[in-house]
């Protein structure tokens, strides 16, 4: 072995690499960090599975327009073990999602995120909204109708922002619409742009960690002072510190090893994610479902009136990024123990419940489109007989369009949204043209995906859709103008 | 090196070689087996799952009324086939795989042999499943006399010209719906009476009248983007 022993040398002798790592093992951390400091390694690790398996994936991946959906089928069907790849990868990234929610949390509550390690919440939550984006970006790359439309509505949403909404929706899109430069840039900015963001603010963060050392667990009645803060953790670590391996470490590893055990067996059981149904710009899927991390937006928006719609998608997510950045600017000293600040505690309570709840709203109530409907269940006799050439075509299109798939006529057909027999008694024409050319609540916005001529004859049959007794709303004259082109 | 992380690490390491080395797991995507085609059960699902919606009979269902004999009359199975296949350019879609819908080749052909058995019989009306051309000049006096009296503007049928309802069906599309009819609805089939033709309409009457009524259609197609 003396052959290892010399390279081993001759190594550490160059690089010192060893000199590096061995602060980095040694460093003391408080004997009372236990088993609620485990999350940030689980994080971390979930980090690398994703680095490991992403680069696995990107070298089979095809992303273009033309190729991706195939290449993922091609993955799971020929690639050996590249559907569990493909599970590890989809699960890996929500469990990491999770896990960082969790490690939040827990930072939140003991209030570590005081003197002096602000800027270690502040890069964590830089981390967070980059995660996400990887989360985001990622749906896009199995470039199903899913990713498809759930870009639709992240591109409708961006598309909202006064002012410069357009230019960032064709910066994001790559142009106006869904097409193959989307997913170009989308891959872009997940393989390089968004790791490397992720890589750079983790060494930070890491870099932190080790500066300022791990907080201590809180204890009521101690009081976090700028002023003396930082000599007496130091003297303290000194005398009650314990090295970071085994100590801490050890801890770590059980928790990270039962993990990935965990993610494993969920990745072999439930297989990988998607992708679904080809997308098709000419068929709108009519169950765009986002991920597990946004599907708490998407509940959101299914409770919301259509009124309000703007203001809290782009407003309330803007404005809880401020919050968070600014927590430990507001808050840099003072109590950490939770049972000190009542205040705060009742915040993350709110906000774990509430986003629990949106997220089951999310996957539940408002889902329930009947996703054959418009291919299956015929325009009933009543609304057809009677009408023109033109309101029979529209007829035509309600059921090309897949709006029988979330609205019901006669009783048959989606219940995402509201059963459309009466809808000439409530809106008008303009009113009709604006919801489908906008969208709304659950409700894809079909803008561009309509032709004017399909959009005419579309409205005009919804004009005919009421009881042969009751007023129609209030209609201005005759049908609309087309929408221009 | 503590014993805890070692024998954690023997662990997954046993897990992840009993995962990759075993090729049945649950999660495993498999491979849809393909249904028996052809039969008279088969037909009926697949047109009930997929057609239905838009080609239904009686009042119900908005276009071509393809459950109604009439269409079967005149149409052929390479028509039939063609056009599930690869669509019509409007809105009818394309149900062959080649064109990116859940249909083989096979199937299309099964399809459409299927639904001549389950809702038709046997064409050989000596009239063209395949619109045929005609004279514009000519067919604007048979419209008038033929179709008008319903497909004035304001009539009950309402207007065949309008262009935004030319830009949302095919030629052929007119052609077939011209022929097949709507009876529940009160639109002759070809075969049938009409105001001032009580034999129906020939081959060349229809399609001169076809001629007249695309003859409306704007300069610029209107397609869907
Ligand atoms: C007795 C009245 C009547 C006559 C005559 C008549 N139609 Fe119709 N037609 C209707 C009705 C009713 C409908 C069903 C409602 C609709 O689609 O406009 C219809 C539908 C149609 C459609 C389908 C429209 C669509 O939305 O797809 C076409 C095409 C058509 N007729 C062409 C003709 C032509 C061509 C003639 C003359 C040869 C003609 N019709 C004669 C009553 C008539
Ligand atoms: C993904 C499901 C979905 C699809 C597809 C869909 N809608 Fe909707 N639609 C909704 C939901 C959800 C609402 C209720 C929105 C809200 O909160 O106001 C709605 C609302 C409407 C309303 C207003 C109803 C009212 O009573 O206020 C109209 C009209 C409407 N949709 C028409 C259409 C048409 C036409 C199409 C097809 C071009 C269509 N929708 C496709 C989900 C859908
Ligand atoms: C979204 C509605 C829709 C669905 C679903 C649909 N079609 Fe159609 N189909 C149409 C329309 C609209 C046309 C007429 C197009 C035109 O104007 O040319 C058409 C035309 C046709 C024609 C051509 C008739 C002719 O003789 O030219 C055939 C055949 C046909 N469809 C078969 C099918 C079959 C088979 C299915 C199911 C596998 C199906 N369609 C499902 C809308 C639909």
């Amino acid at each position: 072995m003396k052959w290892a022993r010399v390279t081993i040398a001759w190594l550490e002798s160059r690089s010192g690499l060893g000199a590096f790592i061995k602060p980095l093992m040694s460093h003391r951390v408080p004997a009372s960090a236990k088993w609620w400091y485990v999350f940030g390694s689980a994080t971390l690790m979930f980090f690398v599975i994703q680095v490991v398996t992403g680069v696995c994936l990107a070298t089979v991946y095809a992303p273009s327009a033309a190729e991706a959906w195939a290449s993922l089928r091609y993955i799971d069907s020929e690639v050996p073990a590249g559907w569990l790849i493909r599970a590890i990868h989809g699960w890996s990234s929500n469990a990491m999602v999770v896990m960082m929610a969790i490690h939040g949390l827990q930072v939140f509550l003991h209030a570590s995120y005081k003197y002096p390690r602000e800027l270690n919440w502040i890069t964590g939550v830089f981390l967070l909204l980059v995660v996400l984006g990887l989360a985001f970006t990622g749906q896009v790359m199995r470039w199903d109708q899913d990713a498809y439309w759930g870009l639709g509505i992240g591109a409708s949403i961006v598309d909202r922002v006064p002012l410069i909404g357009s230019q960032m929706r064709d910066l994001v899109l790559g142009g106006p619409i869904i097409g193959g430069e989307t997913l170009n840039r989308f891959f872009a900015l997940h393989v390089f742009i968004l790791p490397g963001m992720a890589i750079g603010l983790l060494g930070l963060h890491l870099a932190l960690i080790m500066r300022h050392g791990i907080s201590e667990m809180p204890r009521a009645g101690e009081r976090v002072d700028p002023a003396t803060y930082t000599p007496a953790y130091e003297a303290r670590m000194e005398r009650e510190g314990v090295p970071f391996h085994p100590d801490a470490s050890q801890r770590d590893m059980v928790f990270c090893g039962a993990c990935l055990i965990a993610l494993i067996v969920l990745a072999a059981v439930y297989g990988p994610f998607g992708p679904g149904a080809q997308p098709d710009p000419t068929l709108i899927d009519t169950n765009p479902r986002p991920d597990y991390p946004f599907m708490w937006i998407f509940g959101a928006v299914s409770l919301l009136p259509p009124s309000s719609e703007t203001v809290v998608m782009l407003a309330a997510p803007a404005l809880l990024v401020v919050w968070l950045l600014l927590v430990p600017l507001l808050g840099r000293a003072g109590e950490r123990a939770p049972s000190r600040r009542p205040g705060m505690m009742l915040a993350a309570a709110l906000a774990v419940i509430g986003i629990a709840s949106l997220t089951w709203e999310g996957m539940t109530s408002p889902w329930s489109p009947v996703m054959d409907a418009w291919s299956s269940l015929p325009t009933p006799g009543a609304m057809v007989r009677g009408r023109k050439a033109l309101e029979v075509q529209g007829a035509i299109v309600f059921q090309y369009a897949q709006c029988r798939n979330c609205h019901a006529l006669d009783g048959e057909g989606g219940r995402r949204g509201p059963e459309l027999d009466s809808i000439a008694t409530r809106m008008t024409p303009e009113q009709l043209t604006r919801q489908v050319q906008q969208g709304g609540g659950n409700m894809p916005a079909y803008g561009k995906n309509l032709s004017s001529a399909q959009m005419s004859a579309l409205v005009s049959f919804l004009a005919t859709l009421k009881p042969s007794d009751e007023a129609p709303a209030d209609i201005p004259g005759a049908l609309l103008p087309l929408p221009s082109r | 090196m503590n014993g805890v992380p070692s024998r954690v690490v023997l662990f997954i390491g046993a897990v992840l070689a009993a995962v990759t080395a075993c090729d049945r797991l649950p999660g495993m995507p498999s491979e849809v087996a393909p249904p028996s085609i052809g039969s008279e059960a088969w037909t009926r699902a697949t047109f009930n799952t997929y057609c239905r919606g838009c080609h239904a009979s009686g009042a119900d269902g908005a276009s071509i009324p393809l459950m109604d004999r009439s269409y079967w009359t005149f149409a052929s199975d390479e028509r039939v086939i063609a056009a599930t296949a690869n669509g019509q350019g409007v809105m009818m879609p394309a149900f062959s795989q080649s064109a990116g819908g859940p249909f083989t080749d096979d199937e299309v052909m099964a399809l459409a042999r299927g639904m001549r058995g389950v809702f038709g019989g046997s064409s050989g009306a000596g009239i063209s499943a395949t619109i045929v051309p005609g004279d514009r000049a000519n067919g604007e006096g048979l419209f008038a006399n033929a179709c008008a009296p319903c497909h004035r503007d304001g009539a009950p049928g309402g207007s065949l010209v309008d262009p935004a309802f030319l830009a949302l069906v095919s030629d052929q599309g007119l052609w077939a719906s011209t022929l097949a009819g709507r009876a529940v609805l009160g639109m002759p089939a070809w075969n049938h009476a009409m105001p001032s033709r009580p034999s129906g309409l020939t081959q060349e009457e229809a399609a001169d009248i076809i001629a007249f009524v695309a003859s409306h259609r704007a300069a610029k197609k209107d397609a869907p983007p």
